[in-house]
């Protein structure tokens, strides 16, 4: 084990929590650096307690380790105390294993989990002493890459990065490490390097396409600016979810991880189609993992890291075609274990008895449903299935079993929204309190307490509110206002949140290579943690705006023009634009589609397994 | 029912893990080696743990140990040793897993092996010189004032190849009883000679009883 640094010691007596800093957790990977060929760090631009509960570092850092000749270490980003100390003693960045610093290593990889993370990408890579321009740096630098879901857009990013990973990383990234390798080997430069990595399914270099601006700001076209890349890069899929097993082996956090517990992903991709949800389209097409190999690998995990909890995630768990029976494979060791299971993403339609009862054999929490929206116009808008009967039968099955407690999850600055949809989020929470004590057979000589969260709706790319313009902040804060009126109730909660975040996550969200201007002057003048509420400052975005001469309102507040080029139209998920044209319309009538198990609406993402998703005439829901 | 006494080295990197965090880790690793350890019977059920005088953060120790129960006969606790040990955190080494001889209440004193950069020694000159070296300790009920030279008269150094060393015994108490930790030193010697705690290791040696013998 090496010795922990005099400097690095004396940062750590400055700090709060030092144990985020000094890596050794059960299951992290320890290889000897002389015997590797690929290092890579796998960075998370965010505190080390969010970035451990992150599942996708855990899938790749444990298929990277696989590989005996390449070692993935972590890195996250300091929080401020440690960030000050480090900057003062002159500490660059490391990663958690080995304690080298970032520069040292092949390989640096940051996941683009949220649009507010980007300035703390700058601040680490600063904080390692790596120039932030990919065209400032040549092949004496690490390669730095980027996977995750914002690479969906990935312009606002572009400047920044050698490589982007639009889709699933389980192949792409392996073969980026092997290129790498080979790389190394064969002594290439760094632009034979990227030539070689363009040719892997899924790779964006964002420095071999050009883009071309009209007078009016919008954007021409996006083109190749080389031979041999595509025109449009296609989103990597893992096409079969049992063709690989699932992490077996968590890095077990001791400083507590939000999301501290095993957790195994049962699908990807999602069969609902709501319109606001970005995650519902850029993860098509839906595939399920089989109960078998989700029981098996889950009862491992469990056994490796001696977690107590297990939690089933994806997007829409209720969904599996198969859950009953995943739930009774997992109960079949769970309670001789001691593992009590859990699943986060319930929906209320197909919320059964026997699934509560399957769930909550050791402990009862609370329960949440998302209804997004306050009334069945908007909800049919929105495309979220879901009608005030289908939550009525899930709260009453819930309350009876014992539940005292529901959150409901709300949206507002909905496309078509009204302030008669606004009073339907107070009515909605109304109804489910007055449900609970005409319910003769909720828990005894206990209140309810119903929690209402309401989220700013943010148009996300590739969905089919990506043509919309965001509500203005003053449109939501007099919304806010008018919901907190129509609340009458003590047993009912109203939580929110300030609207400026939500604003510059709608600017980056649909942002284009312009923006990388933006966020470096603002991380000059000091915006990084613009996740967390302390740190962020909008005056200081805005003055980055204004620097930079750029119209923040140019990406948020327009409609975007069906027929107009974005940003992300090279970038190809699967979703085809005229499948969005057509829910954007449909939507604009409150006209619903069918969750796709039931029937295909054509989305086009069915091109990445080379066939139908489903096998409809089978009994398959 | 046999209380079961876990002794393990905490160095480098496991000196940043917090009791609490140590409580959690050993819980797991517990739970996952399957060892008939004793769980509490409550509404809550969870594994008996109790670690003897945790040390501060940032400090070594050769000596830590944790007690657990089992009402196993006759448990074969070399074969405990070798399950636990590859799940443990680096820097956690088990030296060795044995049925408990005396109660943690019985812990009197600790010794440290203190090593400090050879520019400590004139500091450590003068601290002997001293008539009084007077530091504010801080207890539960707010902060005192204790003279250390009542317990640390002398620092007997000798030059070693980091610098100079020393072992320190400090009293090492549970509960009421007095505790003083070799932090208060390294303040004393920081606020009064400007020598940077950072520079300074504390290894923990050993843990003594009343009647003078080495804690098991």
């Amino acid at each position: 084990m090496p010795e922990l640094s005099t400097k690095l010691r004396q940062a750590l007596s400055q700090v709060q929590k030092p144990g985020r800093y000094t890596g050794g957790e059960p299951g992290s990977t320890y290889k000897d650096k002389e015997k590797v060929d690929v290092r890579m760090a796998f960075c998370f631009p965010d505190t080390y307690e969010v970035g451990m509960s992150f599942l996708g570092e855990k899938i790749l850092y444990e298929l990277l380790n696989r590989h005996e000749n390449w070692w993935c270490e972590r890195a996250f980003m300091p929080w401020t105390d440690m960030k000050q100390q480090m900057e003062q003693l002159g500490i660059p960045l490391y990663c958690l294993e080995s304690k080298d610093p970032l520069r040292d290593f092949d390989i640096v990889g940051f996941t683009l989990e949220y649009e507010l993370c980007y300035t703390n990408i700058l601040a680490m890579l600063d904080l390692s002493g790596i120039p932030l321009r990919a065209a400032d740096r040549d092949e004496r630098w690490p390669l730095i890459i980027a996977g995750g879901p914002c690479v969906c857009n990935a312009e606002p990013m572009a400047d920044f990065f050698d490589v982007m990973q639009l889709g699933e990383g389980e192949q792409m990234l392996q073969d980026i490490c092997a290129t790498v390798e080979t790389s190394k080997k064969q002594g290439w430069n760094r632009q034979r390097l990227l030539e070689e990595l363009a040719k892997i399914p899924g790779v964006y270099i964002p420095s071999f396409y050009n883009v071309t601006y009209k007078e009016d700001g919008r954007i021409e076209a996006v083109t190749p600016n080389r031979p041999g890349v595509p025109a449009r890069v296609t989103k990597a899929i893992v096409k079969d979810m049992d063709s690989f097993v699932p992490p077996e082996n968590f890095v077990v956090p001791m400083v507590g991880a939000i999301q501290d517990r095993a957790s195994v992903e049962v699908l990807r991709g999602c069969v609902r189609g709501c319109r606001f949800c970005q995650a519902g389209q850029i993860y098509r097409p839906f595939r399920e993992r089989s109960p078998q190999l989700i029981s098996e690998s889950a009862r491992v995990l469990c056994h490796n890291t001696g977690y107590d909890e297990l939690s089933l995630t994806s997007l829409s768990t209720s969904d599996h075609s198969r859950l009953e029976e995943i739930l009774d494979r997992l109960n079949s060791w769970a309670e001789a274990d001691h593992v009590s299971l859990s699943l986060p993403s319930l929906r209320v339609d197909n919320f059964s008895q026997s699934m509560v009862e399957k769930t909550t054999k050791v402990r009862k929490s609370g329960l949440t449903f998302a209804a997004e929206a306050g009334t069945q116009r908007l909800r049919d808008v929105i495309n979220k299935n879901v009608t005030w009967e289908e939550i009525e039968r899930g709260c009453n099955i819930a309350f009876s079993e014992g539940y005292t407690s529901v959150k409901l999850y709300f949206m507002m600055g909905l496309p078509t929204e009204t302030m008669e949809d606004i009073k339907g989020i107070a009515d909605t929470a109304q109804k489910v309190v007055d449900l609970y004590y005409a319910n003769k057979n909720h828990a005894k000589g206990k209140g309810v307490q119903v929690t209402i969260s309401v989220a700013c709706f943010v148009p996300k790319p590739d969905t089919p509110f990506q043509f919309c313009a965001q509500d203005r902040r003053e449109q939501l804060r007099e919304k806010q206002r008018y919901l907190l009126s129509c609340v009458h109730s003590k047993k009912i909660k109203v939580n929110y949140h300030d609207s400026a975040t939500s604003v510059l996550e709608g600017v980056f969200a649909k942002g284009d290579r312009r923006l990388g201007r933006v966020i470096e002057t603002a991380y000059r003048h000091g915006a990084f943690f613009d996740t967390w509420e302390e740190y962020f400052d909008y005056d200081r975005w805005l003055e980055a705006f204004r620097e930079c001469g750029i119209d923040p309102d140019f990406y948020n507040y327009r409609e975007i023009g069906l027929d107009e080029v974005t940003p992300w139209d090279h970038l190809d998920v699967g979703v085809t634009h005229a499948h969005l044209v057509r829910e954007y319309q449909k939507a604009l009538r409150a006209e619903t589609t069918q969750p796709c198990n039931r029937q295909c609406s054509g989305c086009g993402a069915n091109k990445l397994l080379g066939g139908p998703c489903f096998d409809y005439h089978s009994d398959h829901v | 029912m046999t209380t079961i006494r876990i002794t393990f080295e905490k160095c480098g990197e496991a000196a940043y893990i917090s009791l609490l965090d140590l409580q959690r880790v050993f819980h797991r690793i517990l739970k996952r080696s399957g060892l008939p350890v004793y769980y509490t019977q409550g509404f809550n059920p969870h594994i008996y743990l109790s670690f003897a005088c945790p040390l501060s953060l940032g400090q070594e120790s050769l000596c830590e140990s944790c007690e657990v129960k089992t009402e196993a006969e006759n448990p074969d606790l070399e074969q405990w040793k070798e399950t636990l040990q590859p799940y443990m955190p680096r820097g956690i080494v088990i030296t060795r897993v044995a049925v408990a001889v005396q109660k943690i209440a019985e812990i009197e004193t600790a010794v440290y092996r203190i090593t400090m950069p050879a520019t400590a020694a004139p500091a450590l000159e003068e601290y002997n010189a001293a008539p009084s070296a007077v530091v504010v300790k801080k207890t539960k009920r707010g902060q005192k004032e204790l003279e250390l030279k009542t317990y640390l008269p002398q620092i007997a150094y000798t030059v070693v190849p980091e610098g100079v060393a020393f072992d320190l015994k400090l009293p090492c108490g549970t509960g009421e009883a007095l505790n003083l930790n070799p932090s208060l030193l390294l303040g004393y010697l920081q606020q009064n000679h400007n020598i940077p705690p950072w520079e300074c290791r504390v290894l923990r040696t050993g843990l003594y009883t009343k009647t003078g013998e080495e804690f098991c």
